[in-house]
């Protein structure tokens, strides 16, 4: 297994130069395991998605299953979708609505707060042997909520959410906050490629990938024939990794603005945001970021098929590994809770017909991890390094009106870079000593 | 979200034995979708797109894990929800040089079974449900596969012809395995 000095040699972030090797290379992601997906923040769910007491999703933190819910005094909590007796699979349908939770296995059954209610075969158990109240499910270490978005962490000494998250909430407030609230539409479409997951966790944030991979819809008159067209924007880095672009459009071909949401909903940025914030809704239209390190926003104007007029599109997406070269894919439709019944049906059209899995847009990028993937297993690609130097000396754009370093270019790598950077500097983190073994000393209850 | 849930197309109870296997109608339905199917494996998307009716609603709805009482599981959320306009959309992609996804193209194989025709409550329109299994080759690829319950609205237009005036495409993955749905079904 490499040692942290090894690591720094394959990513070298400030040079653009990353490694083939920590794609696909067994060692490199059973490191990721732990040092990763054992401590960063994870996205969830949204809070939408459990509107009511008792509604339950079956989803994951990290890598490890998590069980989602609202229980009955109206608290979100997320339980390790684990029984604390044998180590069952406690809720295993993709959502439910229920008051308890109930093993399968020996019928241990648990409240919506986690509290272990009963237990099978209870007079079998001495003195001792059975402490209900130390066996409550375990709950998802750190949990935490930013505009309906929920994300946990395993990690007891990981700072908040808030600090996690830092300047990026103020650009999350403009995605997820711009109009009043969003709410996520119904389920999330799920599917697995034969990817590295940082393949994809790369494409969100590759402006000038869309011109050559999505070449078929400039060959259709979907997007336009100038190759520069997605440049026209910003891009931004900031601390822990987070990054994300806001593009224009190619000017006067491209006029659309305001996130693409309709006029009718513009007064509600000034309501909702401060100045700079409307002033960055209110002239760009297409978004996507990065909450470090598997989960992001894109907010776009597409038409859905060559006859149908373009919509704005909020979509979010989600990368989990089930392997180096095996990810799990979320794609979910959010839209403003605000917007107008047709506006909401002609977004969804629009969505589905362009992202996931059977998108006119999204389904050659799965291509392309597949196949960069593929091509970084073997011996002699490990050897070698990808090529991420495009804006190596861009200067920052001071006048740009939000935090974090901006540049002025929404072609480059520097958010590539900063990705990778904070990959480092996550995977060099001293590890503490051996985990060792939690037993009964989870606690249970507000 | 209603977009998605219209319902299915009602068929009528009634078992009429002119629907039945080794009729007329049932052995001209069962050569319209393997001739369907002959289409898609030879990749002349064109010539499938010709079998669609233009008011056509053709949608793959994402299903879910859920207990039994609670129903099979399809949402209102689909991975697919096309027209006549975006189907064309997407054949027509399929025919660029540039759509990678199918560039070079999967070998695919549609197995169409279970073939069960009822009269619609619509004269001339015939409710057909037929099983799909669609294995795709890729590349070097081991094989990806597809299976599921085709739920398709026939329609006998002016000429004698039939064509599709509707699918539902309701598979039996809750979580699509195969890397994407770039293939037709």
């Amino acid at each position: 297994m490499p040692d942290t000095p090894d690591l720094a040699t394959l990513v070298r972030a400030e040079q653009g130069l990353i490694s083939r090797r920590i794609f696909a290379d067994p060692e490199i992601f059973n490191l990721e395991v732990e040092r990763i997906f054992g401590k960063s923040w994870f996205f969830i769910g949204h809070e939408s998605e459990i509107a009511r007491p008792g509604d339950i999703v079956a989803r994951q933190c990290g890598i490890d299953p998590v069980i989602l819910l609202r229980d009955e005094q109206g608290v979100v909590r997320a339980f390790l979708n684990s029984c604390r007796h044998r180590g069952m699979r406690l809720c295993r349908v993709d959502r439910e609505h229920a008051t308890t939770l109930k093993c399968p296995y020996h019928g241990w059954a648990y409240s919506t707060s986690g509290a272990l209610l009963a237990a099978s075969s209870e007079d079998h158990y001495g003195e001792g042997e059975l402490e209900k109240e130390q066996l409550g499910l375990i709950p998802v270490t750190k949990l935490g909520i930013y505009r309906g978005l929920v994300f946990g962490s395993w990690d007891a000494t990981a700072p908040s959410l808030e600090q996690w998250l830092g300047d990026m909430r103020w650009y999350m407030d403009i995605i997820f906050g711009r109009t009043g609230e969003i709410e996520f539409v119904g389920v999330p479409q799920v599917w697995e490629v034969e990817c590295s997951w940082k393949f994809a966790t790369d494409n969100f944030t590759d402006n000038f990938h869309v011109y050559w991979a999505h070449q078929s819809l400039v060959e259709l008159g979907m997007l336009p024939s100038d190759p520069d067209f997605a440049s026209h924007g910003h891009m931004v880095t900031l601390q822990n990794g987070h990054i994300l672009h806001f593009v224009a459009g190619q000017p006067g071909v491209d006029t659309y603005q305001g996130l693409g949401l309709p006029k009718a909903l513009w007064p509600r940025f000034k309501e909702n945001l401060d100045p700079a914030q409307v002033q960055i809704a209110q002239k760009h239209a297409y978004s996507a970021g990065t909450m470090w390190p598997n989960f992001h926003w894109l907010q776009l104007v597409t038409a859905g098929d060559t006859r149908s007029e373009p919509c704005g599109i909020l979509n979010l997406r989600l990368e989990i590994p089930i392997s180096p070269t095996r990810t799990r894919m979320y794609s979910w439709f959010a839209i403003d809770k605000a917007a107008p019944p047709e506006y909401r049906k002609h977004s969804y059209e629009t969505y589905v017909r362009t992202f996931g899995p059977a998108g006119i847009f999204d389904q050659d990028d799965m291509e392309n991890w597949e196949e960069c993937t593929a091509a970084a297993m073997g011996p002699a690609a490990k050897r070698y390094t990808l090529h991420h130097k495009m804006g190596l000396e861009r200067p920052q754009d001071r006048t740009w009106p939000g935090p974090g370093i901006a540049y002025a270019d929404s072609y480059g790598e520097m958010t590539q870079r900063a990705w990778y950077a904070e990959w480092l500097r996550c995977m060099q983190r001293p590890q503490r000593t051996a985990p060792g073994i939690v037993g009964t000393q989870a606690k249970v209850g507000p | 979200m209603s977009v998605a849930s219209a319902p299915a197309q009602r068929a009528s109870s009634v078992a009429d034995p002119g629907c039945m296997p080794g009729s007329a109608l049932y052995g001209e339905i069962l050569q319209f979708l393997y001739q369907e199917a002959e289409l898609l494996d030879e990749c002349r998307f064109r010539e499938w797109l010709g079998l669609f009716a233009e008011d056509i609603r053709y949608t793959m709805p994402v299903r879910t894990t859920q207990f039994r009482a609670r129903g099979p599981g399809f949402q209102d959320v689909a991975f697919i929800e096309d027209n006549f306009n975006s189907l064309t959309t997407r054949v027509e992609r399929l025919l660029t040089d540039t759509a990678w996804a199918e560039t070079p193209p999967s070998r695919t194989r549609h197995f169409i079974s279970n073939v069960l025709v009822r009269l619609a409550e619509k004269p001339g329109e015939f409710v057909v449900r037929s099983s799909f299994m669609v294995t795709r080759s890729r590349g070097g690829q081991g094989y990806q596969m597809f299976t599921g319950l085709r739920e398709d609205t026939l329609r006998r237009v002016a000429s004698g012809a039939l064509c599709i005036a509707y699918r539902n495409i309701l598979v039996d993955q809750t979580v699509i395995t195969g890397t994407n749905l770039s293939i037709l079904f």
